[in-house]
């Protein structure tokens, strides 16, 4: 029962707060203090209850590893790739390039950098930018990040709210003409690429129709275009998922059980085949939360939203080693995290889940 | 249910329209909304080096000497100086700088501060990469590297009138034109000081500009109001709003929708569909698009086939392929610049070319080597590249290979590695001929071709430091037959322009060959 309420009050919650963002409302910070003491305060609490505390305690341990791991390995593959940050069209003299490197301490041996940046990190603190002169990584992620994920956020959820009734909708009328629209659909969601998408929507409708503005990230009308587009890959994999997992429970014994009871078909949709045919969909969750925030580089590029996937690309090509660096490990934590929230989420969903 | 979404709909529509209002709590009619291409990598004048940075800096901070941008020959007018002259033939220059003008905090401009900005950017610890502009100074490049100590042995003093002496190591005569960059710009030691690398934050920041630098919200846009404390003409429009949107393309529907007032570079494919556009403009630039041998390999430590590829290449199919306007160069010197000749350099002439081909060796063109021609990888050098390929093909009936890399993959290769044919190019950092011809002498970062000739490096020396008009004319004409004739180490391609967007409301806007856009004379209709 607390369980309930305390799970009922979390999604209303997140709900306003999304909407709030949406339609750009300050956002109090007691409401964001309150949401991450009930959603951390429930996890931990759901954790501890179920046994799993051990669990999580293994995964966020393995964590650190991966995010080593991949920090040298990150490090190691930057000093092999030709071409260093101070290569530039305008070749520098010596003196100056002697200078540049004296200063990032680019001259130092090469396990000197290494133990440096190791023993900086472990104190919580990612360099600072060659490029972008005197602004700390940390900084550039703070600025950045929060529009990233109000657009993963609000692609995940539309991707969500297309592709389960629509998945639901075509497995339950298999073989109508419902059925086919909808999985023709979805067959040209996912291999329409979003550099594609994106020019036709805008020319459809932000010059067309007028609806929607063409690109900047300012309010409710900039946010629909880029979230959809963002958002209806995903939409068209869950949708497919869906049916499959529709058609699979439909055809299971207790719906043939339900029927025979002569339950009406509404009950039997909603309370019995929806609930169980959403675990597998579920568990996509992690994967198309990669998948989201992998997409959103060309999306924020085409929108020129200001977001943190275009220092993900462009960092490279300007060789910013600490800013690849940074980006690059705040992906891979926002992968690691997002893979154990859903292992977290399909627990709480299915209790035949054992960790 | 229905009533919810009837509800958040109207909601929704009623956000979604407001276009008379900006963020920022600005208005369209007087703001200026301009693309700076991306996030300004640094305000910091001493250490920018980027085109975005310096859009920024010229509206904020004024240089010591400035141009006449409605001067198509880019005269140099008085802005922080009043004055400059040169004695003991262009070795010394005194400079004599305005009086009664403040910083935006009220502070009082000194003469110490232009010292202060000298001292800054050669200090190796600030690790500017446009210290080498002021190499020219005495003890300058002995101050940058670290071996003297003390900046009072640099040649840059202040007299007893308060004016700034340079001294400077050989005789220069345009030394004046690298005080109208920014990074010789004055700066507030005390403010450096005080807030470290945070200096340049809006609420840090003090300059002396018509404009001053009001919010920077990183990586979406800077917002830059009227400096109503400025000593010169104060500027028109209030404010002016720099959003940083990388994609052309996404900048150029924007600017369709009416929400950009200026938009610099429109994407090659669509330029043809805005050329006939009311706000379309073409700015002259003062740059270069060259092709160089690598003369330490065969076949082009051979002089007849540096010539024989020079003569087979039509520069103006490269041009008309381009089709924004560019002009095709056979000389060294851009058009538009001072010492451009027109007749200089190599023409088409493909019979001479094949004789040429014969003469070196290679009368049985099968016996020619494999070669490359190596670019970085971008759609223009790439049409470029295939049409240089076909013309070579045709004119000599040799075979090239092409090869493109990233960017900084590619610059390592020109140091390393030299492809036999290499592209590269140049946008000039001041209006002088010397900027393009420096490149090209033995001892230059920029010259990746091996080419060693003492006569021209000479010629350029020469050049540098004559002050008569005529002689420096005569110079510069005797360097580029030299590069561009004689010993061929590269092929000159075309020179550039910029094709610009302007909203029908902007008048005044100082399109000019250096791309410097200063915004303080604009206005609107």
């Amino acid at each position: 029962m607390i369980a309930r309420v305390w799970g009922t009050s979390v999604l209303v919650l997140t709900t306003v707060t999304i909407l709030m963002s949406f339609f750009n409302y300050h956002i109090p910070t007691a409401l964001w203090l309150l949401e991450a003491f009930m959603f951390f305060g429930g996890v931990i609490a759901f954790t501890m209850a179920r046994g799993l505390s051990l669990f999580v305690v293994k995964r966020l341990f393995e964590t650190v590893f991966v995010v080593w791991v991949i920090a040298s390995m990150t490090f190691l593959l930057l000093r092999i790739l030709p071409g260093g940050p101070f290569d530039t069209e305008k070749a520098l003299p010596a003196e100056i390039l002697a200078n540049l490197e004296t200063k990032y301490h680019l001259s130092d041996p090469l396990y000197k950098q290494y133990l440096n940046y190791m023993n900086d990190l472990a104190h919580g603190d990612l360099g600072q930018s060659y490029k972008y002169v005197g602004r700390d990584i940390t900084s550039i992620i703070v600025e950045t990040l929060p529009n990233s994920i109000q657009l993963g956020v609000y692609a995940l959820l539309i991707s969500y709210l297309l592709g389960i009734p629509t998945g639901v909708i075509a497995g339950w009328k298999q073989g109508s003409w419902l059925d086919f629209s909808a999985m023709f659909l979805a067959i040209s969601g996912v291999s329409l690429p979003s550099f594609l998408m994106a020019p036709i929507f805008i020319m459809t409708f932000a010059f067309g129709l007028g609806w929607f503005e063409p690109a900047l990230w300012e309010g409710p009308g900039y946010y629909v275009l880029p979230m959809v587009i963002l958002g209806i890959r995903p939409a068209a994999v869950i949708a497919r998922l869906t049916r499959a997992s529709v058609l699979e429970v439909i055809h299971s014994d207790y719906i043939r059980t339900a029927k025979a009871k002569g339950l009406d078909s509404r009950t039997i949709l909603f309370k019995h085949v929806l609930r169980n045919s959403l675990i597998p969909v579920l568990s996509l969750s992690g994967p198309l939360a990669a998948a989201i925030l992998t997409g959103s580089f060309v999306i924020e590029q085409i929108f020129a939203i200001p977001g943190i996937a275009k220092h993900l690309v462009l960092s490279v090509s300007n060789r910013d080693y600490p800013l690849i660096l940074g980006t690059t490990l705040l992906f891979s934590v926002m992968l690691v995290l997002a893979n154990l929230a859903t292992d977290l989420l399909m627990a709480v969903v299915d209790p035949r889940v054992k960790m | 249910m229905r009533l919810i979404a009837v509800l958040m709909l109207t909601i929704f529509v009623g956000c979604t329209k407001n276009s008379a209002h900006l963020e920022y709590g600005l208005d369209v009619k007087d703001t200026l909304r301009m693309n700076l291409l991306t996030e300004p990598p640094s305000i910091d004048w001493t250490k920018a080096e980027d085109t975005t940075s310096s859009n920024v800096l010229y509206q904020i901070q004024d240089t010591i000497i400035g141009y006449n941008l409605a001067d198509p020959d880019l005269s140099m007018i008085p802005q922080l100086a009043t004055e400059w002259k040169a004695s003991d033939g262009a070795k010394t220059w005194t400079i004599a700088l305005r009086k009664g003008v403040k910083w935006s905090d009220g502070v009082d401009f000194s003469p110490q501060q232009v010292i202060d900005g000298f001292e800054r950017l050669l200090n190796p610890a600030t690790a500017a990469s446009y210290a080498y502009f002021l190499f020219p100074m005495k003890n300058a490049k002995a101050y940058n590297a670290g071996k003297i100590k003390d900046f009072k042995e640099v040649g840059a003093k202040i007299n007893d009138k308060g004016q700034i002496v340079v001294q400077l190591e050989k005789p220069m005569s345009y030394f004046p034109l690298l005080l109208t960059h920014h990074s010789t710009a004055p700066v507030r030691k005390d403010i450096i000081e005080k807030f470290g690398d945070k200096w340049t934050y809006p609420e840090n920041i003090q300059t002396i500009g018509a404009y001053r630098l009001k919010v920077w919200d990183h990586d979406k846009a800077v917002v830059l109001e009227r400096n109503d404390g400025y000593y010169g003409e104060k500027a028109k429009i209030k404010n002016i709003l720099g959003y940083m949107i990388n994609e052309y393309s996404t900048a150029v529907n924007l600017f369709d929708a009416g929400k950009l007032d200026f938009q610099e570079t429109i994407p090659l494919k669509e330029l043809p569909l805005y050329k006939t556009k009311p706000g379309f403009h073409i700015a002259p630039g003062l740059s270069s698009y060259y092709y160089g041998f690598n003369m330490r390999k065969p076949p082009f430590n051979n002089l007849n086939v540096r010539k024989a590829f020079s003569q087979a290449i039509d520069r103006k199919q490269i041009t008309d392929l381009l089709g924004a306007g560019q002009s095709p160069l056979t000389g060294w010197i851009p058009t538009g610049m001072f010492g451009y000749e027109n007749d200089r350099g190599l023409k088409f002439n493909p019979e001479a070319a094949r004789k040429a081909l014969d003469d070196a060796g290679y009368k049985d063109r099968s016996k020619f080597p494999s070669i490359t021609l190596g670019f970085n990888t971008n759609e223009n050098h790439q049409r470029i590249a295939e049409n240089f390929q076909a013309q070579i093909k045709k004119n000599l009936g040799v075979e090239i290979q092409l090869s493109n890399e990233e960017w900084k993959v590619y610059i390592n290769r020109l140091k390393k590695d030299t492809p036999s044919i290499y592209r590269l190019g140049w946008i000039a950092d001041y209006p002088d001929p010397d900027n393009f011809l420096a490149l090209m002498t033995s001892y230059s970062e920029n010259n990746h071709t091996g080419w060693v000739n003492k006569k021209y490096d000479d010629l350029v020396e020469a050049g540098a430091s004559a002050l008569d008009k005529e002689k420096r004319r005569a110079i510069y004409m005797d360097a580029q037959k030299l590069l561009t004739e004689v010993d061929v180490p590269v092929i000159p391609i075309y020179s550039d322009i910029r094709p610009l967007l302007l909203s029908e409301r902007v008048q005044g806007f100082p399109i000019n060959a250096l791309n410097r856009w200063e915004l303080k004379g604009v206005y609107f209709k």
